[in-house]
C-alpha cells in the first residue's frame, strides 16, 4: 500500500488532471447541428450523449455529461435544440444543448438533503417545451431509518437553469415509467394503466386502462415499458402481453398468448388498444413504421416485424447480441436498435437487412432511449 | 488508515470473517456500539443497554453478519475486523433465535443452494422470496414496527422492486404494509415463549472428542472423529481425523466458535483445502449436525452427524447403508458406545468382526439369498439409531437432485464457478410393485455411470452439452465452463445450458437409466452468507 503522504500527493495530481481535461473539453464541444438533418440521440458509459448523423449513419459529435452515468434516458425537446437525460443514478435530470454540448438546464429529483429521490425513467417535456414533467419516488433518509414517501409529479420551468426548483408540485400514483404529453396539455403516464393528467391541478384519469382492463376472455395484461420513444407520427406506443381463454373456458393451458399494443396518439388524444401477434419471444421496445401504421417492429432477441392486422409475423431478423431499443427514422426507410454494448445496428425497414452497424465510443449504453429527429 | 472493504461479499467465504480472535466480552461489544453507532442510533436505556432498531431484532449470527456488514458498506459504519466480530458474537448471543426457531430454515446457514423453497402463503413467496430465500426472512424475528422499517428499507434502497414482475401486477407497497407486516409479525414475532426458555437453558460446551459420520456426493460414505479443545469465551480448537469410504484419509483442524449456546460455526483447512462447518449442537450437547463444505465452492459439502464420546450409546450410521440379498459384504458401524452384541435383522449374520474401537465397528456381513427386502434395525449393544436397507433388486433409480442449477464462473472474473453434483438413488417398489406408493424403500446411493444430453431441441440448437462444461462419469460431478460471453455461441452469449443429466446404475446384469435436470446459467453476483 502507499504511504499516506503518497496518496494525497497522487489525488492532487488527479485532481489537477480533472480541471485539465475540463478545461480541454470546452474546446471539444463538437460541430453544432445542422438545421434539416436527421439525427439521433443515445447515452451511454463512462457518461456521454451521442449524436448520430443519420444522412450517413456516422457518428457526429459526443458530447461529455456531468456527475454519474445511467440510466441515460433521453427525451429531445419539441424544438430540437435540447436533449433531456435522466442521469447520476436516476436522482438528476440534465437538459444539454447539443449545438454546443452546454448544460443548460439541471433539476435535482430531491428536494431536501434528507431525501434521496429517484426517477424511474418517468419524465417528460410540454408539448411546447416550456415544463418538463418528472414522476419522482422519494425516500426521506431519517438517522437510523427510511421512509417511503408518496410519489409526486413535479413540474419543472425549462428555462430554470442550472438550480431548477419545481414551480408545482402534484400527488402522482406509483410506479409510473414512460410518459409523454399530448397536444391538448395532457401528461399521459404509464403507470398500472395509463393515465392522463392535467399538469396544473394534478387530476388524473384512466386514459386506456392496462391492470384493470375490461377485456372478455383476457388476463391482466403485463406491460414494462422505461422506453418513452417519441416518434414523427405523435405515437406514444407501449407493449403488453396477455392470455386470451378459449371461449367458455378459464384454463391458462389453452389460452392463446398474445402480444399488443396500447397507442395514444398525442396530436388527436385517440387511443388503441390492439394485439399484433402470438407472444412467442419478449421484446423490449416496439414501435410502428411511420410509413406504414399496420407494420410493427419489436426487439429484443431479434428485431421482429409484424403484420398488426393480420396479426402475423412478416420476418424477423437475427442479432448479434440483444438490442433493447428500436425506432425509424422519419421516412420508415430504416430501423435503428440501440441499448446493450456501444452499438448501434441499422436495419432496412423493408427487408430488415443488416445495413450496418455504427460503433460508438465509450461502452455500454444499458437502457438508454435512442431518439431520432429532425434538428 | 484503517478502512473496511470487503473484498469478497460471497456466500460461504464472508463465513470465514465471523470467527473473533480473542475471547468476546460484553462490555466490550457495548463499549464499541456506544462509540460507533451513536451517530445514527439512539440509546433508548442504559442500563441494561437498549438501542433504537439493533435492540428490538433477533437473528442468526449470519443475519447479524449482514447486517453490520451492510452497516460498514452502505452507511458509512468504520469498524475494525475484530470489532465486527465482537459485535456479531454479543448480538447472536444475546438476541439470536432458540434452536427450533432455525428448524425448517437451516438450509441457508448450511449454504445449500440448490434446495427448491415452497411455502404456503403465496404471498410471502411473491413478496418476500421472489428476490432472496424464503429462509432470510424466517431466520429473523422482529416486532411490526421493525417488519416496516424492514419494508421502507427495501422500498427506499430499491425503488425499482416495485416496478418488477410479480410486483408490478399489484399494489405492492399497500400489501408490503398491510398485510406482509402483521403476517410478518405474526409468525415471526420478536418475543417467544422459545427464546425466552433457551435463554434461561444452562448452555454446555462442546469440548471433547466426537464421533462422526458424513456422506458426500462423489466421495460416498465418511467416518470418523473430531476433537474439540478450549472453550474459553465459547471459542475452541478443532481437529479431524477420518476416512473416505474407500480407506483414503481425510484429516484436518482449524478454530471454531459456539454462538447463542447451539450454533457451531468452525473454519478448518482439510486435506489443504479450506472449510467450514455450520452445525447445531443439540440441547443436551450430545449431538452435532449440519454441513461442512468447502469455502471457496460450497457446492462441494457433506451432511455431517456426530455424537459425543461419553453420552448414552448411540449408533450414528451402518455405511453402506444397504446391503443386498445374497451377497457378503464389508459394512462400518459408526457412533459411540458400540457393543459387543451385533443385531442385523432377519435374514442377515455376521461372518467376522474385521475390526473395533470406540467409534466404529467394521464387520463381514452376509445377506441370505431369502433375506426379506426391508429396513432393519441395527444395533451394536445398547448403541442403535441407524438402520439398514436389504434389497434383492433395483426397481428403479432417480437422480439427487432431479434439478439442479450450476453456474459458469471463473475465467478471471470475481465469482468461481459453481459446479453440480448429483447421485443416484435406488429404490424398490415394495409389495404392490408400484413406484411411487407408500410401501417404496429407498436403497440409498449407487455407484453410477454419468453423462449429460441436450434436454430439448433449443439446448441441441445451441450446442450446450459441448459448451456448459464437463460431466465426470465416474463421481456425478458437473464441472462447469468458464465465465463470459462466448464468441463462439450464437449472439456471443455465455456459457449456459439446459441439459439432461443421467445415471446408469447396473443391477448385477441389468442397467436402469435415471434422469434429471440441470440448468446451467450466469453467475450469482449477490451471494450473501444467507442467500
Amino acid at each position: 500500500m502507499l504511504p499516506r503522504s503518497m496518496t494525497i500527493m497522487l489525488t492532487t495530481l488527479t485532481l489537477g488532471l480533472t480541471t485539465l481535461t475540463s478545461g480541454l473539453a470546452v474546446a471539444a464541444k463538437g460541430p453544432a447541428l445542422k438545421p434539416g438533418n436527421e439525427y439521433m440521440v443515445v447515452a451511454n458509459y463512462p457518461n456521454q450523449m451521442q449524436v448520430l448523423d443519420l444522412q450517413t449513419d456516422t457518428l457526429y459529435k459526443t458530447c461529455d455529461m456531468p456527475d454519474r452515468f445511467g440510466p441515460g434516458a433521453l427525451q429531445v425537446a419539441p424544438d430540437k435544440k435540447t436533449a433531456y437525460i435522466l442521469n447520476n443514478g436516476y436522482e438528476d435530470i440534465y437538459g444539454v444543448n447539443m449545438d454546443t454540448c452546454e448544460v443548460t438546464f439541471h433539476a435535482k429529483m430531491a428536494q431536501t438533503p434528507k431525501e434521496r429521490t429517484k426517477t424511474l425513467y418517468a419524465f417528460a417535456l410540454s408539448y411546447d417545451g416550456k415544463e418538463l414533467y418528472a414522476v419522482q419516488n422519494p425516500t426521506l433518509m431519517e438517522r437510523d431509518h427510511y421512509v417511503v414517501q408518496p410519489t409526486r409529479l413535479a413540474v419543472y420551468n425549462t428555462d430554470a437553469g442550472l438550480d431548477a426548483k419545481p414551480v408545482r408540485m402534484l400527488p402522482s400514483p406509483r410506479l409510473v415509467t414512460a410518459m409523454q404529453t399530448g397536444k391538448d396539455g395532457g401528461l399521459y403516464m404509464a403507470g398500472a394503466d395509463i393515465y392522463k393528467m392535467d399538469v396544473h391541478t394534478g387530476e388524473y384519469e384512466v386514459a386506456v386502462p392496462s391492470r384493470n382492463w375490461q377485456r372478455e376472455r383476457y388476463v391482466q395484461p403485463d406491460v414494462l415499458n422505461v422506453w418513452a420513444v417519441q416518434t414523427p407520427t405523435k405515437d406514444f406506443t407501449i407493449l403488453y402481453t396477455t392470455a386470451r381463454y378459449q371461449k367458455g373456458s378459464e384454463d391458462l393451458n389453452t389460452a392463446d398468448w398474445i402480444y399488443g399494443y396500447f397507442n395514444i396518439n398525442l396530436e388527436t388524444g385517440a387511443t388503441e388498444t390492439k394485439d399484433f401477434g402470438p407472444l412467442t419471444e419478449i421484446y423490449f421496445t416496439g414501435t410502428r413504421s411511420p410509413k406504414d401504421p399496420n407494420i410493427m417492429y419489436g426487439v429484443l432477441n431479434r428485431l421482429a416485424k409484424y403484420d398488426i392486422e393480420k396479426q402475423t409475423l412478416i420476418k424477423a431478423a437475427e442479432l448479434e447480441h440483444s438490442y433493447y431499443c428500436v425506432t425509424l427514422n422519419q421516412s420508415g426507410s430504416k430501423v435503428y436498435l440501440a441499448g446493450t454494448n456501444n452499438h448501434v445496428a441499422v436495419f432496412d425497414a423493408d427487408s430488415l437487412e443488416h445495413l450496418k452497424t455504427i460503433e460508438l465510443p465509450g461502452g455500454d449504453m444499458s437502457t438508454t432511449t435512442a431518439q431520432i429527429f429532425v434538428r | 488508515m484503517k478502512n473496511f472493504k470487503l473484498p469478497r461479499l460471497t456466500g460461504g467465504f464472508l463465513l470465514g470473517l465471523m470467527l473473533p480472535t480473542g475471547a468476546v466480552q460484553a462490555a466490550d461489544a457495548e463499549a464499541i456500539i456506544q462509540t460507533k453507532c451513536m451517530a445514527c442510533h439512539t440509546q433508548e436505556k442504559a442500563e441494561p443497554l437498549q438501542m433504537s432498531r439493533m435492540s428490538h431484532q433477533r437473528k442468526t449470527p449470519e443475519g447479524w453478519l449482514m447486517t453490520i456488514a451492510r452497516m460498514q458498506v452502505m452507511h458509512g459504519l468504520e469498524v475494525t475486523d475484530d470489532e465486527r466480530r465482537t459485535l456479531v458474537k454479543y448480538f447472536a448471543d444475546k438476541q439470536g433465535l432458540a434452536p427450533e426457531e432455525t428448524e425448517g430454515s437451516r438450509y441457508a446457514m448450511e449454504r445449500r443452494l440448490n434446495t427448491m423453497e415452497s411455502f404456503e402463503s403465496t404471498n410471502f413467496e411473491q413478496m418476500c422470496a421472489r428476490c432472496h430465500s424464503g429462509a432470510r426472512v424466517q431466520l429473523q424475528r422482529r416486532p411490526a414496527s421493525e417488519w416496516k422499517h424492514l419494508v421502507n428499507f427495501h422500498l427506499g434502497q430499491w425503488p425499482s422492486l416495485e416496478y418488477q414482475a410479480q410486483a408490478r401486477d399489484r399494489d405492492w407497497i399497500g400489501l408490503a404494509f398491510n398485510e406482509m407486516v402483521p403476517e410478518l409479525a405474526s409468525n415471526f414475532p420478536l418475543q417467544s415463549t422459545s427464546w425466552d426458555n433457551w435463554q434461561k437453558v444452562d448452555k454446555i460446551p462442546a469440548s471433547g472428542r466426537w464421533s462422526f459420520s458424513a456422506h458426500m456426493a462423489s466421495k460416498g460414505d465418511i467416518r470418523g472423529v473430531m476433537t474439540v479443545t478450549g472453550g474459553k469465551g465459547d471459542q475452541y480448537k478443532v481437529s479431524i481425523d477420518g476416512e473416505y469410504a474407500d480407506g483414503s484419509a481425510l484429516q484436518g483442524s482449524g478454530t471454531a466458535i459456539v454462538y447463542t449456546g447451539y450454533e457451531w460455526r468452525a473454519n478448518l483447512t482439510v486435506d489443504g483445502v479450506k472449510m467450514r462447518q455450520v452445525f447445531a449442537l443439540s440441547d443436551d450437547g450430545s449431538e452435532l449436525t449440519g454441513r461442512m463444505f468447502e469455502a471457496l465452492h460450497d457446492e462441494a459439502g457433506m451432511d455431517f452427524s456426530a455424537v459425543r464420546n461419553g453420552s448414552a450409546p448411540t449408533l450414528l450410521s451402518v455405511q453402506p447403508e444397504y446391503i443386498r440379498a445374497g451377497s457378503t459384504e464389508v459394512l462400518t458401524l459408526v457412533g459411540t458406545g458400540l457393543g459387543e452384541e451385533i443385531s442385523l435383522g432377519e435374514g442377515l449374520s455376521v461372518v467376522n468382526e474385521v475390526y473395533r474401537d470406540e467409534n466404529k465397528v467394521v464387520l463381514q456381513v452376509t445377506a441370505n439369498t431369502t433375506a426379506t427386502p426391508g429396513s432393519r434395525v441395527v444395533s451394536a449393544g445398547k448403541a442403535g439409531g441407524a438402520s439398514l436397507n436389504v434389497y434383492n433388486k433395483v426397481d428403479r433409480v432417480k437422480v439427487v437432485p432431479d434439478f439442479a442449477v450450476a453456474r459458469v464462473g471463473g475465467n478471471g472474473g470475481s465469482t468461481p464457478k459453481y459446479n453440480a453434483y448429483f447421485q443416484a438413488e435406488a429404490w424398490m417398489n415394495g409389495a404392490d410393485g408400484q413406484p411411487d406408493t407408500a410401501d417404496d424403500m429407498r436403497i440409498g446411493y449407487l455407484p453410477a455411470k454419468w453423462h449429460v444430453e441436450a434436454f430439448n431441441e433449443q439446448a441441441e440448437a445451441d450446442r450446450d452439452v459441448h459448451f456448459t462444461g464437463k460431466m465426470n462419469a465416474k463421481t456425478g460431478v458437473f464441472t462447469t465452463a468458464a465465465a463470459g460471453p462466448n464468441p463462439e455461441r450464437r449472439m456471443s452469449t455465455n456459457n449456459a445450458g439446459n441439459l439432461k443429466v443421467i445415471a446408469e446404475v447396473m443391477d448385477g446384469d441389468k442397467a436402469l437409466n435415471a434422469e434429471g435436470q440441470m440448468i446451467v446459467t450466469v453467475q450469482r453476483w449477490n451471494n450473501p452468507p444467507l442467500p
